[in-house]
């Protein structure tokens, strides 16, 4: 099964981008629900993301690149 | 004692990230004896930011780093301190937060009869659309730091507020740290900013200012409660 890894839409009120700072585990890798996965900036804050399934990590934007709302940034495959 | 007093910057950002691991609503106004130029860790990873920052610690400006997001940010006497840490309300978005610090900074400096508004405001160090100013210029940067899990998240939110502008304050280091991430950015000028020494000049004010902005920030988490008990 394939759970999204998704920019939260309810963080900020302006249609900002966001950036990726830093994956917290590999592409590839083993992860366990709740586990902190990524950090993004937006509006000049550092918010946290977590793994919304356990399973394999694939990850589908790289830190550094602009990401929207509600994009999908990775998946989980269990 | 109403102002924690650190040697340097770092020590004032590790007290915010104990009080944000504590996660329970708290007030912390703090300043730096020693002058120091704190950078998200983003910044600091080429070449041309590196040797800008070799540049600052020789002319007493060492770099350090913070995990909160935006830009460069001088520390020193000059700057007051202000951090904010509430567990998320449901609902608290990341502009709740900027309103939310900035209101209370407004309300503090309205008892001194200091007007003051929020917006972006070109030239100035760390710039974003949640500074204070007044009368356009920049007195106060803001930023926030969001940790734990969707469904505990705590929120810290930080005001650099300048309560004076050092002579020695090296405007041309902030912009060429700054620039790999705004490299279109107009450059970084000390007219671009103010301080609160301009506006209350007779020194009584400036003595009073941090009580009347810790009970202004007290007053409005306080306002938060009956929404963080329901939570839990």
């Amino acid at each position: 099964m394939k759970t999204n890894i998704t920019i939260p839409t309810d963080l900020w009120e302006e249609d900002e981008q966001c950036t990726i700072t830093v994956w917290l585990a590999s592409d590839g890798a083993n992860v366990t629900e709740g586990a902190l996965i990524a950090e993004i900036m937006a509006a000049k804050v550092q918010h946290e993301i977590e793994a919304p399934a356990s399973g394999t990590l694939t990850i589908l934007k790289e830190t550094e690149v602009p990401a929207d709302k509600g994009e999908v940034i990775g998946f989980i495959t269990s | 004692m109403i102002v924690a007093h650190f040697e340097t910057a770092a020590g004032g950002i590790r007290r915010e990230e104990t009080l944000l691991r504590r996660g329970r609503p708290a007030v912390l106004l703090w300043t730096a004896e020693h002058p120091a130029l704190v950078v998200p860790g983003s910044l600091l990873g080429n070449c041309e930011s590196g040797q800008a920052a070799t540049e600052a610690a020789t002319q007493g400006w060492p770099v350090l780093m913070r995990k909160s997001g935006g830009g460069v940010v001088p520390q020193g006497p000059g700057t007051l301190n202000l951090a904010m840490i509430l567990p998320r309300p449901q609902g608290f978005t990341i502009d709740d937060g900027y309103r939310l610090i900035c209101a209370t900074i407004a309300e503090a400096l309205t008892r001194f009869d200091i007007d003051a508004t929020t917006g972006p405001c070109a030239g100035s160090f760390c710039d974003g659309r949640w500074n204070m100013l007044h009368r356009g210029r920049k007195l106060a940067g803001t930023a926030q730091r969001w940790q734990g899990p969707a469904s505990c998240q705590v929120v810290l939110m930080h005001a650099a507020i300048l309560c004076a502008l050092p002579e020695t304050m090296p405007w041309h280091l902030i912009e060429r740290l700054q620039s790999p991430q705004a490299p279109d950015a107009p450059p970084v000028t000390k007219a671009a900013h103010v301080a609160l020494d301009d506006l209350l000049p007779d020194g009584a004010g400036a003595h009073s200012f941090p009580g009347a902005l810790i009970r202004a920030a007290e007053d409005r988490l306080h306002a938060y409660r009956p929404r963080i008990s329901q939570m839990a």
